[in-house]
């Protein structure tokens, strides 16, 4: 259905949708730049339970674009994430795992969720997570991401329905590099798209 | 049998030029004739795309280098880039 056919929501819809999207169960693999603030505006939006997984641990120049803080380095990210997300909604139901995601623990981990949001940093993982995912988790939406380093364009990260249950968020090309490194407004510019397309999809409008 | 091919991001210059836009009219997309039985792994040879991570789908599914492609089947190939 075009955008433009769905209504405006009314004031006093907004409730039903917060109730819908504290229905959600919504996965994140990978807590980085990505991931942990992706994380933070699913749980501002209202997201009900949020299934969190990465295997590492925060280091000082994770703070340059990600949700974490000075006090919490070498915490695991897991760990460290919950309870950021705790000081804004005690009531997020957050389903953590320390692990790296593979074949095998990706439909393990995230049996059932709602949406799958791919957070991960390396190109092999990111093919990896939306192949098993298209395996494991057949027919859930799954938005990932790909070119979100550098200091190109804002306007050049968009959101795609790339093909199947896959949505991508980036601008396809900007692969991190020493001359492309990844900058804390860039990646959350990125790290909005994956949110809000979460939400879309989970509202019903899954077109971009 | 015609099988259509889509190619995203720095992938599409590997697209022939045969066939532009395949039936959805895309950019990205060439209609092209393979032999019955060709699979994934041999269209991409036979592409010479890059040894490099692919989001490989046929109908919308995840399908594997020894997929063997059927008439009228749609596969897109995405190569992902570090960074997150």
């Amino acid at each position: 259905m075009p955008f433009a056919a769905n209504p405006a929501p009314q004031p006093d819809d907004y409730a039903s949708l917060r109730a819908r999207l504290r229905a959600a169960r919504v996965g994140v693999v990978g807590l980085g730049g990505l991931g942990s603030n992706v994380a933070w505006m699913l749980a501002r939006a209202g997201i009900g339970t949020l299934v969190l997984a990465d295997h590492d641990v925060v280091v000082a120049n994770n703070l340059e674009r990600q949700f974490y803080f000075t006090d919490q380095v070498g915490l695991p990210k897991t760990e460290a994430l919950a309870a950021n997300l705790a000081r804004i909604d005690p009531s997020v139901r957050l389903e953590c795992f320390q692990t790296h995601i593979d074949e095998t623990s990706l439909g393990e981990v995230f049996a059932g969720v709602d949406v799958l949001v791919e957070a991960v940093d390396s190109a092999h993982d990111k093919a990896l997570i939306v192949a098993v995912a298209s395996e494991r988790l057949p027919g859930t939406p799954v938005v990932a991401a790909s070119g979100v380093a550098g200091y190109g364009s804002p306007n050049d990260i968009i959101t795609r329905h790339l093909m199947g249950d896959v949505w991508m968020v980036g601008d396809l090309v900007s692969e991190v590099s020493a001359e492309h490194p990844l900058f804390a407004s860039r990646v959350a510019i990125a790290a909005g798209h994956q949110a809000h397309m979460v939400v879309r999809i989970l509202l019903g409008f899954p077109q971009v | 049998m015609l099988v259509e091919v889509a190619l995203f991001a720095h992938l599409t210059p590997y697209l022939p030029e045969a066939g532009a836009g395949g039936t959805t009219g895309s950019p990205h997309a060439r209609t092209i004739d393979l032999p019955d039985g060709t699979t994934v792994g041999q269209v991409i040879a036979r592409l010479e795309l890059p040894d490099e991570p692919r989001i490989v789908f046929v109908g919308g599914r995840h399908a594997a280098d020894d997929h063997v492609l059927a008439a009228g089947e749609r596969l897109a190939i995405f190569p992902p880039v570090a960074g997150g």
